[in-house]
């Protein structure tokens, strides 16, 4: 009698683990589904990303440079790098700049200087996207 | 009863092993930000967009691994990775960035005149 009791809960033991088990695998599954969701969100966003360079040009009363962007895309860009390239020095400096969907924003810098020849502006987006306009 | 504790660790381990490299690769996302010719160098100015952290294991220049001090970049982190390469003016060169999990960034840049 003692002895089926006995089996009977050990049985019943491995059932528990088992179960238990189950669920944590399904909750690490689930985990790394919904991290790729996430991701798969990521690379949307950076495909409806859409920013450009209207305008960049010399400004007098700042004794600096003003950039103009424009955002063409769905959703909000934040631009985290701008470049100013020509033949001899590739300079990056950082920026925090946020642009909202349709609309245009002035950008101004007094401690960048363009270069008298030719040269190209990059800006990168914090998604990953950039924008060039060269003159 | 030992038996089955034993079965269902190893079950736990290998699907959190498994699926911890795959988090990983999957939330791994860079991008070139630039590419400098200077004499005797190529340096590539590279941004971690993605959501871990990724260290540049290798880059091939057309097609040809080169030497490098690794890169470890960290989540919105960027920097320099400077390659020792003779390039030639005015060359289109076939440059491959590769992560230590097998992420690429690969494209054609060409050199000044």
């Amino acid at each position: 009698m003692n002895l089926r009791l006995k089996q009977d809960r050990s049985g019943v033991s491995n059932i528990i683990v088992v179960v238990l088990s189950l669920v944590i695998v399904v909750a690490i599954i689930a985990n790394i589904v919904l991290w790729g969701y996430g991701m798969n969100q990521l690379d949307w966003e950076k495909m409806k990303e859409e920013i450009i360079i209207t305008n960049v040009e010399r400004d007098t009363e700042i004794n600096g440079t003003r950039f103009i962007f424009k955002n063409e895309g769905a959703l909000t860009s934040h631009l985290v790098s701008l470049w100013i390239i020509n033949s001899t020095n590739h300079q990056r400096y950082d920026i925090s700049v946020f642009v909202n969907s349709a609309e245009t924003t002035t950008y101004l810098r007094a401690d960048i200087f363009l270069p008298d020849d030719q040269y190209t502006v990059k800006v990168v987006t914090e998604r990953g996207n950039i924008a060039v306009w060269s003159r | 009863m030992v038996i089955a504790v034993a079965a269902m660790s190893i079950a736990i381990t290998a699907t959190y092993v498994i699926t911890g490299n795959l988090h990983d690769t999957m939330g791994e996302r860079f991008i070139v930000e630039d590419v400098w010719f200077t004499t005797g160098k190529i340096s590539i100015y590279i941004r971690n967009v993605g959501k871990v952290s990724i260290k540049i294991a290798t880059v091939y220049i057309d097609h040809t691994p080169q030497s490098l001090k690794p890169l470890k970049l960290e989540e919105n982190k960027n920097g320099w990775l400077n390659v020792t390469y003779s390039w030639s003016h005015n060359s289109v060169y076939h440059i491959n960035i590769v992560t230590v999990r097998g992420t690429k960034v690969v494209d054609y840049y060409e050199s000044p005149s």
